[in-house]
């Protein structure tokens, strides 16, 4: 099984990357890359529970190999600790590698497109060691993979996304596998359609959940140790041309989670900021 | 004084026998936000000859202003369209060229971009044997092509000799 994981990394060298770039914060978005546009992403994403709040930063940056197909790669740090279950929303301190790959593109009319965008991917731990219960267990990569669809406008957004990670098994422990998935509307009032040389604002209100699995310990499946989580929160985005930034806070709606083993986690949020570096390579004739 | 009038010709008839496109207003679907259209602005300012881009979101009209003199194609327009993720649909041209083939089936060379395309009119009326030959400004309409692809038929609004 390890084998074929790492196999399947090596090839593909792809991973579910959420929206960060330029579009909602924690949900599953379609965009993908121009051709031969380098996107950098920075931010804060925080988890705040009981225990403790786990903050989290990093650097991601994607290139549009084609205009559907944009590979990406995310670098996090961690600090703090929450002792919190495993998520696939709000990044942790593993490595990220991904592929994207819109597959479906459909363009409408003036400002408007249908689309879907697939992505795979492989997660590999950080130096940093997670807190509480999973950072108590031998680590070893994972694949992830998301699928998400929706239409984008002038005036309005939506998007439906899923995904799902697994991570190999390490000395007998292995992190839990990991569903996850989102819905997000956006909108745009009319007073704020305006040139692209103004600020462009959007907001978003976003419903993400997650189930994580039980965490393997030793070979055991340690009891109670699966969660379900969903939340919901506003976001808003902004741009001026070339650069984005967006923020977002989320609460819980429903909470199947041990509190013995990971606490009560009240609220995550996060603030990403993206530039754009667009290419004026064209063709000769 | 002949060396200024030679000049002065010499200079016209470069003028007058140019051949290339002197504005391209393309409407591309797709276009939902600010980078979109910051990315359409920095792909046609890549493409050599280009002067001036305006970009409207809300009707996703992209203004394209050429210098004189320059050899840029339609395909690149085209290309810097596509690459962004977004799709050209009809593109309204002035255009310089040479008039050739016959009354029935005239043809515009515009060689400085290689472009070569069939004609017709989008009006009936127009009488166009007396400028067989010539370098002439067409104001017309290029109709939507597909992905990689540009219309090989320009649909013309107005046809004048060139001066």
């Amino acid at each position: 099984m390890k084998y074929f994981l790492v196999l399947v990394c090596a090839v593909s060298m792809t991973g579910a990357v959420l929206a960060a770039d330029h579009g909602p914060v924690f949900s599953y978005a379609t965009p993908v890359n121009s051709e031969r546009e380098f996107s950098f992403d920075t931010g804060i994403f925080g988890r705040n529970g009981s225990r403790g709040t786990q903050l989290s930063t990093g650097s991601g940056f994607g290139y549009g190999v084609t205009p559907h197909i944009t590979i990406n790669a995310f670098l996090p740090a961690m600090f703090g600790s929450g002792n919190l279950p495993e998520s696939r929303i709000v990044s942790g301190s593993e490595w990220t590698g991904s592929g994207s790959w819109r597959f479906l593109h459909s363009v409408t009319s003036v400002g408007k497109r249908i689309e879907s965008t697939a992505s795979l991917g492989i997660v590999v731990p950080g130096p940093q060691q997670d807190s509480g219960v999973l950072g108590s267990l031998h680590r070893a990569p994972g694949v992830t993979g998301s699928v998400v669809t929706g239409m984008a406008s002038r005036s309005q957004y939506l998007w439906v996304g899923g995904g799902y990670a697994r991570f190999a098994e390490a000395s007998h422990d292995r992190r839990p596998d990991t569903i996850s998935w989102s819905a997000v509307y956006g909108y745009r009032p009319s007073s704020l359609r305006r040139g692209y040389d103004k600020w462009d604002y959007r907001g978003f209100a976003e419903l993400t959940g997650e189930h994580t699995g039980g965490v393997r310990r030793g070979g055991l499946v340690l009891p109670d140790s699966s969660s379900t989580t969903l939340w919901l929160g506003p976001s808003v985005l902004a741009i001026y041309k070339n650069i984005a930034i967006e923020g977002g806070v989320q609460g819980p709606l429903f909470r199947d989670v041990s509190e013995a083993i990971y606490g009560r986690e009240h609220m995550r949020f996060a603030i990403n900021l993206s530039y754009l570096k667009y290419s004026s390579h064209t063709s000769s004739h | 004084m002949k060396r200024i009038l030679a000049t002065a010709f010499l200079l016209v008839s470069t003028v007058a026998a140019r051949a290339e496109y002197e504005q391209v207003n393309l409407t591309v679907f797709g276009m939902d936000c600010a980078p979109c259209a910051h990315a359409i602005h920095v792909s046609m300012k890549g493409v050599p000859g280009v002067n001036t881009v305006d970009v409207d979101l809300n009707t996703g009209l992209v203004s394209i202003k050429l210098n004189p003199g320059n050899s840029a194609a339609m395909r690149q327009f085209n290309e810097a369209v596509e690459k962004n993720g977004f799709t050209h649909k009809d593109a309204q041209v002035i255009v310089r060229g040479q008039l050739s083939g016959s009354v029935r089936a005239p043809f515009l060379d515009v060689a400085g971009a290689n472009d070569r395309y069939a004609l017709a009119p989008l009006a009936a009326g127009t009488d166009i044997s007396s400028l067989l030959g010539k370098t002439v400004v067409i104001d017309g309409v290029l109709p939507q092509s597909a992905k990689g692809k540009v219309s090989d038929t320009l649909r013309y609004k107005t046809i004048a000799e060139a001066r």
